[in-house]
């Protein structure tokens, strides 16, 4: 096989991981957004403080494998926490003053992460039996990212077989519907606002743990992701799970092709396609509603 | 008998603006001039999130656009008078806006929300990338700043610090004025109107999608302005100065601290976040994590802002004079 080709299949792994971590992170957003109407501007610092988080529970035991399980639990924890005391509290006031406070929360969180860890660049190795490099039709390519792929389709397929195949997913899909008609049939809707909060942040924070061995854990983390996340969200249309999955896949390709042929421009790539998809669907790919 | 305290009011204020460089000193002047810049920049927001209920997460491209467009020309063109630099800034973020309009208009609540942030971060990796054009993170500085002069009658050095501050004065209080002086004519009852209810005021007979833009555009271009004045004054426009997430979270916060909807408001809540911070930053260099608790904090439990509260106060006041 030739170089060139080898390149190629190398940035196509390269782009499915982005991708599929990408959706991990957009799919909670767009779930949070279907059900609530809140666009939780602070989801990607969710993902970032769980990145720290992970770095923490290493530092202290050790165990990557500790780390992947607590950090985003924890996470979720703190998103439940918002949810309750925050949001919840502001629902029946519109939805501006949620997005301001989830505006307030981005700040917070940084500022906070800053503080406790400071704002160098922190390494997180990933943990030996992942650790190293793998020959694929000739290509040398790390384990890690390959285990990344596999564990966020892992979360992915979990996902849909509860959302489809489950009772709970049959109300949470009811409610991204209509939440009133739902909450009419007697059925506890704010503890499934808090479990699909919940569940969004976990997902988030599974994806900033996965994340920080590639790039290390730094403040400015989530920046990328936070934004390709919203761009995922609006292309895929609000709301709409399938819209999160494929945007997200051809975002996770357009970013790994176009470094490699129009490196400077290549985050303008996204812009173009978002802006093409809107004015064709000024809904988005799959969205129904605004 | 409010006639006529209003005009002792302002007249006082006016007063006191024109003798505050020499009651204050320099620091305090420049500190002044971009209170000015930033009320200004948070007034425009609210007159999209208070008057017509567009929450724009991404002002700061307008404000950019401005600034970097102001920069850019008095930069490569010589001899370019000053008024005309400020003028292509103002004519530059309009032009941009009415690009963005037929996007824009058809989006509403969040979704609005979303596609200003998506677009002003566009604008943000442009000016980081186009290396050439903007100068990347180094931005474009130390160009050369005209005096202001009308050929043969007068003209005035603008590099004079004490100069600049009464020129940005009086464009800045203009621009207030002349929004203000908006809000108050039929277009601005029909954009509160847009507000309430978009649908009802469609089967009025009134376009909204072309009252939506024409306020997005009005906006945009005086935030153009105070982007055009900041990049005068500062002589140095960067990406993260103009384009930065911040320059939009700013005007945002300041326009709820001070009150969404009440015009005056945002000025009010400019003033109480710089004073915050000239406080705060004595004690941590942490001034954002302040801000951000501050938003929190007034978003929960005192959503009208600080004129909200004033009138609730003022309001119970009165109730108790009467009751006694």
């Amino acid at each position: 096989m030739d170089s060139m080709t080898a390149v190629y299949i190398a940035q196509g792994l390269h782009g499915l991981a982005y991708g599929m971590l990408l959706f991990l992170v957009a799919s909670g957003l767009t779930l949070i957004f279907g059900m609530m109407g809140i666009l939780n501007i602070a989801h990607a610092s969710f993902f970032m403080l769980s990145a720290y988080f992970c770095y923490q529970v290493v530092h202290t035991t050790g165990s990557f494998w500790l780390g992947l399980l607590i950090a985003p639990v924890a996470t979720a924890g703190i998103g439940v926490l918002v949810e309750r005391f925050m949001l919840r509290r502001l629902r029946a006031f519109g939805h501006v003053g949620e997005l301001l406070v989830t505006v307030g929360l981005v700040l917070i969180i940084l500022e906070s992460v800053q503080f406790f860890w400071g704002t160098e660049s922190l390494a997180l190795p990933p943990p030996e039996i992942i650790g190293g490099m793998v020959s694929i039709a000739g290509i040398n390519y790390p384990v890690y990212r390959l285990f990344v792929i596999a564990m966020s389709l892992m979360v992915l397929i979990i996902l849909f077989l509860i959302l489809f195949k489950t009772r709970v997913g049959m109300i949470v899909r009811a409610a991204v519907n209509d939440a009133d008609m739902v909450n009419a049939l007697g059925i506890n809707i704010p503890l499934v606002f808090s479990l699909v909060f919940a569940a969004g942040t976990w997902m988030a924070g599974i994806a900033g743990v996965a994340i920080a061995p590639i790039i290390t854990v730094f403040p400015g983390l989530a920046d990328q992701i936070g934004m390709d996340a919203f761009l995922v969200v609006i292309t895929g249309g609000f709301g709409s799970l399938g819209g999160a999955f494929l945007v997200s896949l051809i975002f996770g390709f357009l970013t790994s092709y176009g470094i490699q042929f129009v490196s400077t421009l290549a985050p303008v790539l996204m812009f173009i396609f978002m802006a093409i998809v809107l004015i064709i669907k000024p809904m988005g790919l799959f969205g129904e509603r605004e | 008998m409010t006639k006529h305290v209003n005009k002792i009011f302002w007249i006082a204020l006016l007063a006191f603006l024109l003798a505050y460089p020499i009651l204050f000193g320099a620091y305090y002047t420049n500190v002044v001039v971009i209170f000015g810049v930033m009320s200004l920049f948070a007034l425009t927001v609210n007159l999209l999130l208070g008057f017509t209920g567009l929450l724009s997460f991404g002002h700061a491209m307008f404000f950019g656009v401005g600034a970097y467009a102001t920069a850019l020309s008095l930069t490569h063109i010589e001899g370019l008078p000053l008024l005309v630099a400020i003028l292509i800034g103002i004519a530059s973020s309009a032009a941009f806006a009415l690009l963005l309009c037929p996007m824009l208009v058809r989006a509403s609540g969040t979704a609005f929300t979303m596609l200003t942030l998506a677009f002003s971060m566009l604008m943000y990796t442009l000016s980081l990338k186009l290396r050439d054009i903007t100068g990347g993170e180094d931005g474009i500085g130390g160009f050369n700043i005209p005096d202001l002069s009308l050929p043969g009658v007068f003209s005035i050095e603008m590099t004079d610090p004490l100069n600049f501050y009464y020129f940005a004065l009086v464009v800045i209080l203009a621009s207030m004025w002349a929004l203000w002086f908006l809000t108050k004519t039929p277009f601005g009852t029909v954009i509160i109107a847009i507000r309430d209810n978009a649908m009802r005021v469609n089967y009025m007979g009134y376009k909204v999608t072309h009252t939506k833009a024409l306020v997005i555009v009005v906006s945009s271009s005086f935030a153009g302005v105070a982007g055009a004045v900041y990049a005068l004054f500062q002589n140095l426009v960067s990406s993260d100065g103009v384009f930065g997430p911040m320059m939009s979270f700013a005007p945002i916060i300041m326009t709820v601290i001070g009150g969404v909807g009440s015009f005056f408001g945002p000025i009010w809540g400019s003033g109480i976040l710089m004073l915050l911070e000239e406080v705060v930053t004595i004690f941590t260099e942490r001034f954002s994590l302040v801000s951000g608790i501050v938003l929190v904090m007034v978003v929960m439990f005192a959503p009208m802002g600080v004129v909200g509260m004033m009138r609730i106060g003022k309001a119970k006041w009165l109730l108790r004079r009467q009751n006694s």
